[in-house]
């Protein structure tokens, strides 16, 4: 799964985050299973050229939120899907929504014409 | 970074003067009031324009330059009567290494191996390999970037408690900084030493550090960790008539465009147009306004 992350030292955004994210994203869209292994922190920050810190930071917090399991000496595995960690992937769209929604306001696109964009776009893919 | 470990170097109100040559009464502050303090583990990226500091700020962490004023503790020592002991735990890597002119690569890690007693063999012959070195090469024949990474394998493979690096990795290639990174990584979280790096890639800086100290002009401006950073110091757009809670610091202001860090304060401040967070090469921009 490394091939599936990557992260862009250069946004605004913290890395630590960056992974979380796309790991919450990974598990919601059905690409990490429950009980799939996770490559440990060494080898993610080995792989993405950043401090391990920064890795084992994200994870903590993927433990703590439920999304992954760590049992005393065996590798991080993805957890089973329970109520506290069923975010749905439209709930994750939430950011790219809310940044597409201030754009089009600032460009003073309407409300139907975007829909109608979106529309396009959709059938386009 | 608990409380419960010991600096391994501390800052305390140094103040440091270059005196000018050309007689003018004030002469030139290179440091100013500053205080930093690195503990195990922390790596912490140096960043500030050329002339802002950044050596002069190692120099005098290692007693090469002496201070005006304040005071310093260099792995608990002060450093103008450094012990050997203290010595032998320190890695520093100057902008322009570095002598052993002459030497072959094995001769030259012969020679300086040998003053160093808690030097690593298997390490330095890892890190060899890691940076593609051919030790048969004669030094004064390797390229910028060979260099470097030989002055790094000399200022490593002791794990340092303290190692100070001064634009370490401006001439290495991509794969090289990479392999670099991870050495200094395994050295910080392993050995629990405590790295301070400056460099102008910012994208390293933000790969690599735990921290981030920002100097302009001989003034630590800004340090904290990579990641408050990115959530706290934000660049606001405000009325001309809005009051920001006393807990901001206001780092610069131009017009209605102010940066500022929060400290932690995540209300939401009524006149607020816009709020961004940058990354370390805009954060520098901004601050050089």
């Amino acid at each position: 799964m490394l091939e599936l992350l990557n992260v862009n030292p250069s946004s605004g955004e913290p890395i630590y985050r960056q992974l979380h994210d796309q790991i919450v994203r990974l598990i919601v869209g059905g690409q990490l299973q429950p009980e799939d292994v996770l490559p440990s922190v060494r080898q993610l920050a080995e792989h993405l050229a950043v401090n391990p810190m920064t890795v084992s930071r994200a994870m903590q917090q993927l433990v703590d939120q439920g999304w992954v399991e760590r049992r005393r000496g065996q590798p991080s595995r993805v957890a089973a899907r329970t109520s506290a960690n069923n975010a749905s992937g439209s709930s994750l769209l939430a950011p790219q929504l809310s940044a597409l929604v201030e754009q089009a306001q600032q460009l003073g696109v309407e409300y139907d014409e975007l829909q109608q964009l979106l529309k396009q776009f959709w059938q386009k893919e | 970074m608990e409380a419960e470990d010991k600096p391994v170097l501390q800052f305390n109100l140094v103040n440091k003067t270059y005196v000018e040559t050309d007689k003018s009464a004030t002469g030139h502050k290179v440091l100013v009031d500053l205080s930093i303090t690195l503990y195990p583990g922390m790596v912490v990226g140096l960043l500030g324009q050329n002339g802002a500091g950044k050596s002069t700020l190692m120099r005098c962490a290692l007693g090469i330059v002496d201070i005006d004023s304040g005071n310093i503790n260099t792995l608990g020592e002060s450093p103008e009567n450094l012990s050997i002991e203290a010595k032998q735990r320190i890695g520093y890597v100057p902008q322009q290494p570095f002598g052993y002119e002459g030497f072959t690569i094995d001769k030259a890690l012969e020679l300086h191996r040998s003053f160093y007693p808690n030097w690593d063999i298997a390490l330095e012959q890892d890190w060899l390999k890691r940076f593609d070195l051919d030790v048969t090469q004669a030094v004064q024949k390797l390229s910028v970037g060979q260099r470097q990474s030989l002055a790094l394998i000399m200022a490593m493979a002791y794990r340092p408690t303290l190692l100070l690096l001064d634009e370490p990795v401006a001439s290495l290639d991509p794969i090289a900084r990479r392999q670099f990174m991870g050495a200094m990584f395994d050295l910080a979280l392993e050995s629990g030493s405590a790295v301070l790096f400056s460099s102008h890639i910012t994208s390293d800086l933000e790969r690599v550090a735990s921290h981030v100290a920002l100097i302009k002009k001989g003034d630590l401006v800004l340090f904290k960790e990579i990641d408050a950073l990115r959530e706290e110091v934000k660049l606001l757009t405000i009325n001309d008539d809005t009051k920001l809670p006393a807990s901001y610091r206001i780092l610069s202001q131009t017009g209605q465009t102010v940066l500022v860090d929060t400290q932690g304060n995540s209300d939401v401040i009524a006149g607020v147009q816009n709020e961004k967070s940058l990354n370390l090469e805009q954060l520098f921009m901004e601050l050089h306004r």
